[in-house]
């Protein structure tokens, strides 16, 4: 059993971990900055680190923590929601569902118009995603049943996808576009991507105070209810929230599968299913992960961030698997 | 004094139909019936948990009319049977009835020491056997300190000792007034209740006392089992 000052540290220790990642984000790269370097560059007293951080590096760390946070959080919102341990959005095709959306904004030529056009193409992909999830698993529905409705409906959409790749007349700029979103990835953001998953803070704060209702409803939505919860209300703002953070996590970085698995499932593991604790460490403990998982790709020589949480996550979700059998 | 529990013409169709029963407040009823004669299904919808046609009451308050925070404070409900997903720990699973009183965590330790759960407190729930997780089930119910208490099958899982000290708890419960309406398939403890609502088929057979209602004809009838009264064994506690 964990002990009992360990739920109590786990908050302050993530956040102690987030700030050292931080740093170390903003510090290495092909230039490479003390911290003493990178505060002058943010206070613009040193104007060459000035341009590497406030042009390159701050906007892919903004955006890398915004993903985590929303990726990881959307998937504890859905193990509450379908209470069961194993839903996340990339196995559940939600992220699919986000990505062909977008992609087909992309092919289709939209997407140049306007900068908002993209996100909301992919909410509206992740929304028919996961629309066709709760229909296809309806929620306490065995793990078997889960997982082959995401088997089913990742590849559908993935199947959407090539159909698009391989009917629209795309340019080699185009063709580099939808590859980076279906791999997944961070490299050459910009302020622009930051502001389009801003949102996501807002998303964060009305998750918030949802922690003890989802307590209850992930023991029974009857049980709940009998409790003195308004389940068809929290459902509603649960599905929705884990949508809208998937969906633009999904628009700035493309499909980025197992954040919404392993983190929320480790949290657990160590401080335990109560999600009035689990929904801010899984914000700001999702942040880190994605921010780790960038610069492991950055020290393997530019792997991308989709291709590391897969080959992190894929042993972890084999081993739950194995571990749930 | 107005009947702590009306159900008027209740019908859920293919499982309950124009059932009627009025409850008062400070009874212990059972509600018996063969499999599937739709007592969980009345259950459910005594608790508000299941829409069907007909009227509800509690107190004399229409179910529409009151606030699902309300409801919480006013019943409590326990299912036949309970799937835990995550690990939460007992307490926190009995600490749960406090939802709608704002979490104060009032009687919570109380529960837990009446169910024998004090020592399995910071246990996670899921590992937990059939009978304890149904004594959680039990304890959280009771620290609702809700006046409308119901519960589906709460002796199924017991073994005899925790089954009587629940019959004790409920009779407790309705001296001090409050109403517990418990669905059960043990016949031989008709004895400890005021009122006994027999189903069958989705149909109410039967309403009343149970020396009036539990005649050998009827439960041959609906239970299609031969009934004698001689002495067999007896459990009380010591």
């Amino acid at each position: 059993m964990t002990p009992a000052w360990v739920p109590r540290i786990a908050l302050p220790f993530v956040w102690v971990a987030l700030v050292v990642l931080i740093v170390v984000s903003l510090g290495v790269g092909d230039l490479w900055l003390s911290p003493a370097r990178i505060w002058a560059g943010l206070m613009h007293q040193d104007e060459l680190a000035a341009t590497v951080l406030w042009q390159v590096r701050l906007p892919r760390l903004c955006v890398a923590m915004l993903v985590g946070a929303a990726l990881s959080a959307s998937g504890l919102v859905m193990q509450a929601y379908f209470r069961n341990s194993l839903a996340s959005p990339g196995l559940l095709g939600v992220s699919s569902g986000g990505a062909a959306g977008a992609v087909i904004a992309i092919g289709a030529g939209w997407a140049t118009t306007s900068l908002f056009i993209l996100p909301i193409a992919a909410i509206c992909g992740a929304f028919a995603a996961t629309m066709a999830v709760v229909v296809l698993a309806h929620r306490g529905a065995s793990t078997e049943r889960l997982l082959l409705a995401g088997v089913a409906l990742n590849a559908l959409l993935g199947a959407v996808t090539s159909y698009v790749l391989s009917n629209f007349t795309l340019t080699y700029e185009r063709n580099a576009q939808v590859l980076f979103w279906l791999l997944g990835g961070i490299e050459d953001r910009t302020w622009e991507h930051v502001a389009m998953i801003t949102p996501v803070l807002a998303a964060a704060a009305l998750l918030w105070p949802l922690g003890r209702p989802m307590d209850l409803l992930s023991l029974g939505a009857q049980e709940a209810q009998s409790l003195g919860v308004n389940v068809r209300a929290l459902r509603r703002r649960m599905l929705l929230l884990a949508t809208v953070m998937t969906a633009l996590a999904t628009a700035v970085a493309g499909t980025v599968g197992f954040v919404g698995l392993i983190v929320p499932h480790m949290l657990r593991l160590i401080v335990g299913p109560e999600h009035r604790r689990l929904v801010p460490l899984a914000l700001v403990g999702g942040a880190a992960f994605v921010l780790a998982c960038d610069l492991i790709g950055r020290a393997a020589g530019g792997l991308r961030l989709g291709i590391v949480t897969a080959l992190v996550g894929g042993p972890f979700f084999l081993w739950l698997l194995r571990r749930q059998t | 004094m107005k009947p702590a529990l009306e159900l008027l013409n209740v019908s859920v169709e293919a499982r309950i139909s124009e059932v009627t029963v009025q409850i008062g407040a400070g009874a212990m009823v059972g509600l018996i019936g063969p499999n599937g004669s739709g007592k969980s299904t009345l259950l459910q919808v005594a608790a508000g948990l299941l829409p069907a046609t007909g009227s509800v009451r509690w107190a004399g308050h229409p179910l529409d009319g009151l606030s699902i925070l309300e409801r919480g404070r006013r019943t409590a409900w326990v299912p036949q049977e309970a799937h835990f997903e995550f690990g939460f720990t007992v307490r926190s699973v009995v600490a749960q009835a406090r939802f709608a009183h704002g979490d104060d965590e009032r009687g919570v330790d109380e529960a837990l020491a009446q169910f024998d759960l004090t020592a399995l407190a910071q246990r996670p729930v899921n590992r937990l056997s059939g009978g304890e997780r149904q004594r959680v089930l039990l304890a959280r119910a009771c620290a609702t300190e809700a006046p409308l208490q119901l519960w589906d099958e709460p002796l199924a899982a017991l073994d005899p000792r925790h089954a009587l000290e629940l019959l004790v708890r409920a009779r407790r419960l309705r001296e001090a007034g409050k109403t517990v309406l418990l669905s059960l398939h043990d016949l031989r403890i008709a004895h400890c209740l005021d009122l006994v609502v027999v189903m069958d088929r989705g149909k109410l057979r039967a309403c009343g006392r149970p020396e009036d209602v539990m005649t050998p004809e009827l439960l041959r009838d609906v239970f299609g089992v031969k009934a004698s009264t001689l002495p067999g064994l007896t459990l009380e506690l010591p």
